[in-house]
């Protein structure tokens, strides 16, 4: 996507994926969106890329030759993992093999205690030899995790320049570095990632990056990071493991910043593809993180992942629930004679029954198609051509005749069970967490987004749903909407009441000095910096800790009292019980700076007050509505005629190339000066 | 209640799309209890290593949806919850009140897994029940964690007999501070129990939410039709078992007291009625910590069915009433009072063992070779400089069992036991301990075309006086192998290895010990499935390579020659191989 920034104007383009040199699709659209707006490549600004590299190369086993070095005794932490099976009742299961094989796992004499102090000195003879070795190995990455480094990184420190010494500029990964963060398994592993993929990443970047250098581009180039926050590509190519979510977080950016332009600072984004729907949160502007996260999980219908089927990692990755329910989802009648959607999925080849490539499997976009919600001779702009007596065939012989009901009701059945699933989702992310989702606004965006949108803010009675102009590039526009985005944090440990206060900003100071001099290197000026702190608290003896945002300004005794009574009422939203009389204590501090990068502005479309919709009226169509209780007559809308200021009154679909908006009865969609569709209950039906 | 929902047959329909939206919700709100448990907990065992499960019941008592966590759990529920509050008396749960119980002998199983009952009342009317259990680290008795050699029931702490520990939502102090008292770890059980409320009041909202959404009448239609369909499953994964009976023998190496084996018996039905389990002819229930309740029994059985059904099943009450359990009372497998019940699970999981071992010739490709089966635990504790008593409990890893097609994988939990192991930087940040070595143990395997899963070995170092208790087995034999697979290693337990004073601990021991001693674990390997000079010689070398096999072992037992970096000799492999099979296991 383009984005000229005199014009607003916008320009696409998609181009297929190039799986035997992934750079090359990512360089040909960028040249050809070039040619295409008559733009020179020096006139460009910036460049930002989403991409799926990281994950990929993990799921696909395509990992460098990477060795592992830690505590002596524990080399096998990589092997043991958790020690749980991912799947309970599966006695022929799998657990996932380690990205370093053992022989490759290096234990070192040194100890620390868990306070950092030194037990053992370390061994730094045998480090030698072991780097020695490992150069023998030909590896091609280093990871170190040493026990309680997090505490103290001094023994991790002189490793990396004893390896660095004996094998020159190997690429090497420090846990204290990347994640000083305890719980050594999981530092370990986030360790291990960063350098198995590093390779790997790095020669993509730099694949691109010469490419378009070649072709005078002199744009600064930028990746997206599981946070939701760019790095430069040279600062991507060192720690890659904060980019695996690269792709979905920039859906769930695109929301914040559009419900932020329309004055709502929490949101709840709705991203539904072809494959899956993904639903993420937006809080007070930002997109809520986790820490708790697995690369390459097998996913689970209902909730999410399966704990233990991953790589665990440790970096901030925006929380998004994934769920396997998208348009090419199938649906089918279980052997208990229960209809069920998901999680397999007719992909792009043979595609839904309707596509006429040779699918006999129902589909969710079948569905939508025998309900009248799709038009079978505009899908993708008209590009596709949909059969509706392939997907009736497909809805009847599968799962209606099966259950002893008729298509409609089957096609009908086969969304009401997707949209539970994505209610589902949408209460793992609100109501799971603490937050009532009647208090957000819902973005619904991906190609199919915005035909379930609506259902799913009745279902839980969110009063505003926002549907973007063109829903299917939705998330390409995250990627240009957000900021330079380094974090970093420290584990303190220490209980609030014996801590203290100029303490907590000594450690805060310096993480700011490291966050400046990252945006420094990034060509960010003093004024376009930002930093963000927060404390993860918990009550002492727990183990999970809840964030606590700060406000900004130097931490001292009042700040901390704040956050004390802070972190109670967080407790207290998440799971409904406080104990103010606890001691608390305070785990992590964490520290997100900020370099502002111009953001494109969103284009106004003509702007009419009262306008009537008549003008975008392309006729009307038969649309099942369960509400309804059959086909009831809906107006049909073009949306690109559509003017800012009408109101379109449900049932009503709104057309486009790549979507479809469903209204339903009772509802109304009104068009905003950005040609958004703003969809509230009506006042009366 | 025979026809499918959908089908015209029935007078109402039932719709096959508000069935799905109702049954994901309800599973989905068990789920939402195990993170609001997990999320809340104190203790290490609860909050990292999920020692714990949620369920539903309805107000028949019949378990309807649950959360995945710890299978031991689920199996026992079924027994313990119905039981705890028929003794509790329904009429007398009033709204927001929530019953403790960890009583053995009125349904439970050990008495550190204890119970919080909720009953969720919709508009002033008894719906049904929230359960979630928690294993709690300590629960008083002769030993800190509660583990130990113990004789009598009285001794392994406090038993807790259907009381109300929440009246209307709010804790009753009296009860909650006369259980506490008995406890040594007060600040962590505490906060174990408060988020077992937590767990239950989650529950109680989300289902009453679902009530509110369809109206009573419409969801325990619905709730039935959920048991109806798991019912209607079971029978047809059913036909698929091979019906006939099947016989294994086993024990539990020894009891802690005596050096006599406890022997275990199983006795498998299978027609399409359901499947019996007998355990007739299982040692009598002895005055040491190797007694089952029959809560544990069943579990073991309902575990074992359904792994061999399809993965896709949803547990309930529909599923669970086609386990049939035969165990003699005062036997191992079903304790009578007083009989001490703490290693029950250490029973129970080698009763798993057997019943997969009983089916191998019916269903060789469906089970496992003999895996680590036994719970392992680890349990110290002692008074911190503070003056404050602190406990801690885990259960250790061992090799999986191979497959016939699979090798089983290194360092895993066994049946239905998945706790996690607890990070080392939490338990030295958090306990005066420290672990020396947390390493797999190589050649422990059992040898196979397919092999076992390594053991695992983890060491302790204390800093000052502790408390320490294993209570384990395994130590005289390892998990079986089948089909000509060799049996994995034995277990050992060791005071001070590597020292002049090393000695080798019992599987059932209590020990004082003095600042800077150490305890080592090497738990036991795996089985291995068919004869191990049958194995490709290319995957020995791997292990070779990886150090996890010697290549002394790799010539005797998988008769593979490798060279010095571990590729194979293939021409000196295939003479060996040709030359007979002698000698072979010599050192398995």
């Amino acid at each position: 996507m383009l984005v000229n920034e005199e014009t607003g104007g916008i320009e696409i383009v998609k181009v297929p994926s190039t799986p035997s040199d992934p750079s090359g699709g990512f360089v040909e659209a960028t040249l050809r969106i070039l040619k295409r707006s008559d733009v020179t490549p020096g006139q460009l600004a910036f460049v930002v890329h989403g991409t799926t590299v990281a994950t990929n190369s993990i799921i696909e086993g395509k990992v460098a030759r990477t060795g592992f070095v830690t505590t002596d005794g524990f080399r096998d932490m990589l092997e043991i993992a958790r020690q749980i099976r991912p799947s309970l009742y599966d006695l022929q299961f799998d657990k996932p093999p380690p990205l370093v094989p053992r022989y490759l796992c290096f234990g070192v004499p040194e100890r620390l205690d868990a306070r950092g102090k030194v037990l053992k000195e370390l061994d730094e003879e045998r480090v030698r030899e072991v780097a020695r070795e490992l150069g023998r190995q030909k590896v091609e990455s280093i990871a170190v995790c040493l026990l309680h480094s997090y505490v103290n990184p001094a023994h991790e420190a002189r490793i990396k320049q004893i390896l660095q010494e004996e094998l020159g500029d190997i690429s090497l990964s420090i846990s204290s570095e990347l994640a000083p963060e305890f719980r050594e398994y999981f530092r370990a592993s986030t360790t291990v990632v960063n350098a198995a993929i590093r390779p790997v990443v790095a020669r993509y970047l730099q694949g691109i990056e010469k490419r378009l250098r070649a072709e005078e581009l002199t744009a600064e180039l930028l990746v997206m990071q599981s946070n939701g926050g760019v790095l430069t590509f040279e600062a991507a190519a060192e720690r890659p493991v904060f980019m695996v979510e690269s792709g979905p977080a920039a859906g769930v950016i695109a929301a914040s910043y559009l419900a932020a332009s329309l004055g709502h600072k929490d949101a709840i984004s709705f991203d539904m593809g072809g494959t899956t729907a993904k639903v993420g949160l937006v809080q007070d502007g930002r997109a809520r993180i986790t820490r708790d996260y697995e690369v390459g999980a097998a996913a689970r219908a209902g909730t999410g992942s399966a704990r233990g089927s991953g790589y665990p990692i440790r970096t901030p990755v925006i929380d998004l629930v994934e769920i396997g329910a998208g348009g090419g989802s199938i649906a089918w009648v279980d052997s208990g004679g229960v209809l069920r959607v998901g999680p397999h999925s007719a992909g792009a080849d043979p595609g839904p029954a309707c596509y006429g490539q040779g699918g006999k499997e129902p589909t969710i976009t079948d569905a939508n198609l025998v309900l009248g919600r799709l038009n079978p001779d505009y899908f993708l702009g008209g590009e596709v051509k949909l059969h509706v007596e392939l997907a009736r065939a497909a809805i009847e012989n599968r799962c209606a005749r099966p259950l002893g009901i008729d298509v409609l009701q089957a096609a009908n059945g086969i969304i009401e069970i997707a949209n539970s699933a994505m209610v589902n989702a949408l209460r793992l992310i609100s109501v799971q967490r603490g937050y009532d989702p009647r208090d957000f606004a819902l973005i619904g965006f991906g190609g199919a987004g915005p035909v379930h949108a609506n259902r799913l803010a009745a279902e839980n009675d969110i009063p505003t749903t926002i549907i973007p102009m063109s829903p299917g590039i939705t998330c390409a526009m995250g990627l240009l909407v957000t900021d330079l985005q380094h974090d970093y944090s420290a584990t303190l440990l220490r209980r609030a009441d014996a801590v203290e206060p100029a303490r907590i900003e000594e450690h805060f100071k310096r993480l700011e000095a490291s966050g400046r001099a990252a945006l420094k290197r990034d060509g960010v000026p003093a004024s376009g910096m930002k930093f963000l702190r927060l404390i993860d608290m918990r009550y002492v003896g727990q183990s999970y800790e809840l964030p606590v945002p700060l406000a900004s300004g130097a931490f001292g005794a009042t700040r901390l009292d704040k956050a004390v009574s802070d972190f109670h009422a967080a407790h207290e939203r998440a799971y409904g019980h406080a104990a103010p009389a606890e001691p608390v204590e305070i785990v992590n501090l964490r520290l997100t700076s900020l370099g502002a990068i111009q953001r494109p502005t969103l284009r106004e479309i003509p702007n009419q007050p009262g306008a009537s919709p008549a003008t975008a009226l392309k006729g009307t169509r038969q649309v099942y509505f369960a509400e309804s209780g059959g086909m009831v007559k809906a107006s049909v809308y073009d949306r690109y005629r559509l003017v800012a200021g009408a109101v379109l009154k449900g049932p009503a679909i709104v057309e486009e190339m790549d979507s479809t908006t469903v209204i339903h009865p009772g509802y109304q969609g009104s068009v905003d000066r950005f040609g958004n569709i703003v969809l509230t209950r009506g006042r009366s039906r | 209640m025979t026809a499918p929902p959908g089908r015209r047959t029935r007078k109402r329909a039932t719709d096959p799309i508000r069935f799905e939206v109702i049954r994901n919700a309800l599973t989905q709100a068990t789920e939402e209890m195990a993170i609001a448990l997990r999320r809340s907990a104190y203790s290490t065992n609860v909050k990292t290593r999920q020692d714990f499960s949620c369920a539903f019941f309805d107000r028949d008592l019949r378990v309807i949806a649950q959360a995945f966590t710890q299978p031991v759990h689920l199996g026992s529920f079924v027994e313990h919850v119905p039981r705890a509050v028929r003794r509790f008396g329904i009429d007398k749960f009033g709204p927001g009140d929530m019953v403790l119980s960890n009583d053995p002998y009125g349904g439970g199983v050990h008495l550190n897994d204890i119970t919080l009952i909720g009953a969720v009342h919709w508009q002033g009317q008894l719906v049904g029940y929230t359960a979630c259990l928690a294993h709690h680290v300590d629960v008083g008795g002769g030993a800190p964690a509660s583990v130990g050699a113990f004789q009598e029931v009285f001794q392994e702490g406090v038993i807790i007999p259907a009381v109300r520990l929440v009246r209307a939502g709010k804790i009753v102090d009296d009860v909650f501070r006369l259980v506490l008292a008995q406890i040594r770890s007060k600040r962590e059980t505490a906060g174990d129990f408060r988020a077992q409320v937590a767990s239950n009041v989650t529950g109680a909202k989300r289902v009453c939410e679902l009530i509110d959404r369809y109206g009573l009448p419409e969801f325990e239609r619905y709730v039935n039709e959920i048991v109806e369909y798991t019912r209607r499953r079971t029978r047809s994964e059913l036909k698929k078992l091979p019906p006939g009976t099947y016989e294994a023998e086993g024990f539990v190496d020894n009891d802690g007291f005596t050096d006599e084996v406890v022997r275990l018996k199983v006795k498998v039905t299978v027609d399409a009625s359901g499947v019996v389990f007998d355990t007739t002819g299982s040692a009598r229930q002895r005055r040491a910590p190797v007694n089952s309740t029959f809560a544990q029994t069943f579990s073991a059985c309902a575990y074992a069915l359904r792994a061999l059904m399809d993965k896709d099943l949803p547990v309930n009450a529909g599923f669970y009433e086609f386990v049939k359990v035969i165990a003699p009372p005062g036997s191992v497998t079903n304790a009578v009072h007083p009989a001490p019940v703490v290693g029950g699970w250490e029973t129970h999981v080698r009763v798993n063992d057997l019943i997969f071992k009983a089916l191998s010739a019916a269903l060789p490709d469906a089970i496992c070779a003999g895996t680590k089966a036994m719970q392992c635990h680890a349990g110290f504790g002692g008074i911190q400089a503070e003056g404050d008593y602190y406990c801690f409990l885990e259960t250790l890893a061992g090799g999986y069992g191979a497959r016939s097609r699979k090798d089983g994988p290194d360092a895993v939990q066994s049946h239905g036991q998945n706790t996690e192991n607890a990070p080392v930087e939490e338990t030295e940040t958090n306990y005066p301990v420290r672990i020396l070595r947390y390493e797999l143990v190589a050649d422990s395997e059992g040898p196979g075309r397919q092999r076992g899963g390594l053991g695992l070995r983890r060491d302790y170092q204390f800093p000052g006086e502790t408390t320490f208790t294993v209570l384990a087995d395994r130590d005289r034999a390892g998990p079986h192998g089948l089909f000509g697979g060799l049996p994995g290693s034995v277990s050992s337990y060791v005071f001070n290895p590597d020292t002049s004073s090393a000695r080798a601990l019992g599987s059932k021991s209590t020990l004082q010990l003095q600042p800077g001693d150490v305890i080592s674990y090497r738990t036991s390997g795996g089985g291995g499935f068919y004869p191990p000079e049958k194995r490709d010689p290319e995957l020995v070398s791997i292990d070779v390579r990886d150090g996890k096999v010697s290549a002394a072992r790799a010539r005797s037992v998988y008769r593979v020659i490798t060279d010095s970096t571990g590729k194979v000799d293939a021409a000196a492999t295939a003479r060996l191989r040709k030359s007979g099979r002698r000698a072979r296991g010599q050192d398995a």
